[in-house]
């Protein structure tokens, strides 16, 4: 009898939701437009991957084995045309004005050095975007190291056979497993139904909760025969179609658009975003407490979703950040998450390879849920 | 226009603001932990990286190789009997990176044939692009010195076989020797803070004003638009010409970053793009009936702001359209200025085209502005 009522009562306050929500422009421009938005974004702007990077060139030898070497390095198709210039001080202030990131001299005895000693080149790199200029600095090096100074064989045709010469260096093969071209897109969209999940739950969320109080419909709610649990479980059911529904759009759209879809089994996915989406709804409601106007739920909650976006790993790696701001985005649900779509969606991880994140995430609804109880209590009594 | 009267306005906006704890809890944390938060996150240094190392060579050589990529911290070596062991960790995302060593490793280290130059296979877990194009370039060197050194104990005149390995680039960092991120990050960040949490306060504040009637009130004083435009806009960017200042002190002393350029130069040029910005904030409130209509706009300009401005991703690494596209958010270029006063010190002259612009994005905001509001009127 109990039981009957109990899930009576929370569809009845379900539906009630699903109707607000069906009316409220706002959200539903929020949940059609945002995924659109920062699948485009994501999949066709936004790189980390050097293009069009200018750079100077300053070849004090002008030979045919130096300008190999420049046009090998353009090449490679990440650089503009190199800009010639004729003197140190130009390329310097090329560099000093931003018209330049990389400027490479070739000193005068190059050609000799490519026949004898051992050829140096010095790249000087406007090191002031740190991940742009390592990226380019790495790139040339490459292109230099692997330069085959005698392709023009010399005349006397010394030693093809010369056991001399492939020596001692080790050879990399190297092999980028799940993103064979190491695309950034990859990266980005794998992570995007994370990103959206965080900006639908917690922005609805703690909206439609603060929206709730202010109009007064909270109180008339506490007056019906519901209980507290019936009045939460009820409210969070629609919330968690609608993230169900971005999700399965963010998967089939980067499936269909770019050609990115799931390795791993989509029910793993669908099992592992289930403690994901009540975490960041309990986080929702939790700000919405914490709110006493519907601009201060909207501060609050854009502030817990910025720093989560950029120390969860979504944007940036968070493998590279120093020990205590990688703990503090251990804090955050979408770190876990993020981990989690990554070796689904990537690696073709199964359950038990996931496994971590999703128990992490279940812990995180239990903390939450918790501290809700405690602040959320009094009103409710 | 009446000096006495925007007077009178300034003062109430500026009591209005200061009065309301959490919009100043807001104006003063925010800016600081923005500045905190992405001050950190942009860093190339390669640390404590798990790298699976299957070695089944397990002579000296491949141990020695394998202790060099350990030796300053970056990798952190986990040995896997199998392949698929390694493979195993790679797929469950324990590794970042791999690499193999094959048997006859050594032999070839000591004797190279001609096509038998010791060979390591290296695999990256490519997923996490950032990482594994960072990682990349660092395992490439440490194994290129390593290679050097060991060829250098077995006898053959170094310079001879170093001849066959190509060029080799001596790179310096003009700006930034170290490679160091935060300046970058910092010099962008006051740009967000600027760009996103001006709009946000003017939405929210005269959004409030239209829900308590205050604004309707103001446009039946015989105050003009103009002076409920600028008695809105002068103390609010007062207020944050004070959160630049705040700001660029906090990334001082506590992350050791100062401008290059000059701080008047600086503090001048963003309190003037704090105005730019408050006009379009109030643009965006103005044609907004809700509050969360206002702030849903807010957000969703946020996006674009976040991402196509340059202040996350290099705007030169997107499409030619998206590029054109972004040179049409102020926020472009008031980043690109900053990170030329903060980074390479550039003062006035050079910056001018990017200060004309700044002031004609200006001029533009706020005429709009001032015609949304006798619209109302």
């Amino acid at each position: 009898m109990m039981k009957h009522n109990f899930w009576n009562n929370v569809a009845a306050v379900a539906y009630k939701e699903a109707s607000v929500l069906r009316h409220d422009r706002a959200m539903i421009a929020a949940v059609v437009v945002q995924p659109v938005v920062m699948l485009l974004l994501f999949g066709l702007a936004l790189s980390n991957k050097p293009a069009n990077v200018p750079w100077a060139v300053l070849d004090r030898s002008q030979t045919t084995v130096s300008r190999r070497l420049v046009q090998d390095i353009q090449a490679t198709g990440y650089f503009l045309p190199s800009r010639p210039v004729t003197s140190y001080d130009a390329g310097d202030a090329l560099l000093k004005r931003g018209d330049a990131l990389a400027l490479l001299v070739i000193p005068e005895s190059f050609r000799r050095d490519v026949e004898g000693r051992h050829p140096q080149v010095q790249l000087l790199v406007d090191g002031s975007d740190p991940l742009s200029a390592s990226r380019v600095s790495s790139y040339i090096g490459q292109i230099a190291a692997s330069f085959e100074v005698t392709k023009a064989p010399p005349a006397g045709g010394a030693r093809p056979t010369s056991p001399a010469r492939p020596a001692g260096l080790i050879d990399v093969r190297q092999r980028f497993w799940f993103n064979p071209t190491l695309s950034d897109r990859v990266f980005f969209l794998a992570a995007l139904g994370g990103m959206l999940l965080t900006n639908l739950c917690l922005s609805a969320m703690s909206l439609g909760l603060v929206a709730d109080r202010e109009a007064g419909t909270y109180e008339q709610m506490l007056a019906l025969p519901t209980t507290a649990l019936e009045l939460v479980v009820g409210k969070l059911v629609p919330y968690v179609g609608v993230a169900y529904l971005v999700l399965l759009f963010a998967t089939v759209a980067t499936g269909v658009g770019f050609g990115i879809w799931p390795h791993g089994s989509w029910f793993t996915l669908l099992v592992v975003t289930l403690p994901f989406v009540l975490a960041s709804l309990a986080v929702g409601v939790f700000v919405s407490t914490l709110a006493h106007t519907s601009a201060q739920a909207v501060f609050i909650s854009v502030f817990f979703i910025m720093p989560s976006f950029v120390l969860s790993g979504v944007m940036f790696p968070y493998q590279f950040m120093p020990d205590g701001v990688r703990h503090i985005g251990a804090m955050f649900p979408l770190r876990w998450y993020q981990i989690a779509l990554r070796r689904i969606l990537e690696r073709g991880a199964g359950f038990l390879d996931v496994m971590v994140p999703f128990l992490i995430l279940v812990a995180m609804v239990a903390i939450v849920m918790t501290g809700i109880r405690r602040r959320m209590k009094p009103r409710l009594g | 226009m009446s000096w006495r009267r925007l007077r009178t306005l300034m003062r109430r906006e500026a009591q209005a603001t200061l009065r309301d704890p959490f919009t100043m809890a807001i104006l003063i944390a925010v800016p600081l932990a923005a500045l905190m938060v992405f001050g950190f996150v942009l860093s190339t240094e390669v640390k404590h990286l798990a790298l699976g190392v299957h070695d089944a060579s397990g002579t000296s050589a491949s141990r020695r190789l394998v202790g060099e990529l350990a030796a300053q911290g970056a990798f952190e070596p986990r040995p896997y009997a199998t392949r698929a062991e390694l493979d195993h960790a790679l797929v469950s995302g324990s590794i970042s990176v791999a690499i193999v060593i094959p048997p006859d490793f050594d032999r070839r280290m000591e004797a190279p044939t001609r096509n038998g130059r010791p060979a390591v296979q290296v695999i990256y877990d490519g997923g996490e692009a950032v990482l594994a194009g960072n990682a990349e370039g660092y395992l490439r060197s440490l194994v290129a010195a390593t290679a050097a050194d060991l060829d250098r104990g077995d006898g053959a005149s170094p310079r001879q076989r170093r001849s066959a390995g190509g060029v080799e680039v001596v790179t310096r960092s003009v700006f930034n020797p170290r490679l160091d991120g935060k300046p970058f990050m910092v010099a962008g960040t006051f740009g967000f803070v600027l760009s996103f949490l001006t709009v946000l306060i003017t939405a929210v504040s005269i959004v409030n004003e239209k829900l308590c009637g205050t604004f309707e009130q103001l446009q039946v004083t015989p105050a003009t638009s103009l002076e409920i435009l600028l008695g809105k806009i002068l103390p609010l960017g007062a207020v944050f010409a004070f959160d630049v200042v705040l700001m660029a002190l906090a990334a001082g002393f506590v992350l050791g970053v100062w401008p290059v350029g000059s701080m008047p130069f600086f503090v001048t040029v963003s309190a003037f793009y704090v105005l730019v910005s408050l006009a379009l904030g109030l643009i965006i409130s103005a044609t907004s009936s809700t509050a969360a209509e206002a702030v849903q706009k807010t957000v969703l300009l946020s996006i674009p702001l976040v991402q196509l401005s340059g202040f996350a991703f290099p705007i030169r690494n997107m499409p030619r359209p998206v590029q054109w596209a972004s040179e049409f958010f102020p926020a472009t270029h008031y980043i690109r200025i900053s990170r030329a006063i903060y980074l390479r010190g550039e003062g006035p002259v050079a910056l001018l085209p990017e200060l004309a612009l700044l002031l004609l994005f200006g001029v533009l905001l706020m005429a709009f502005a001032l015609r949304r509001i006798e619209q109302r009127g």
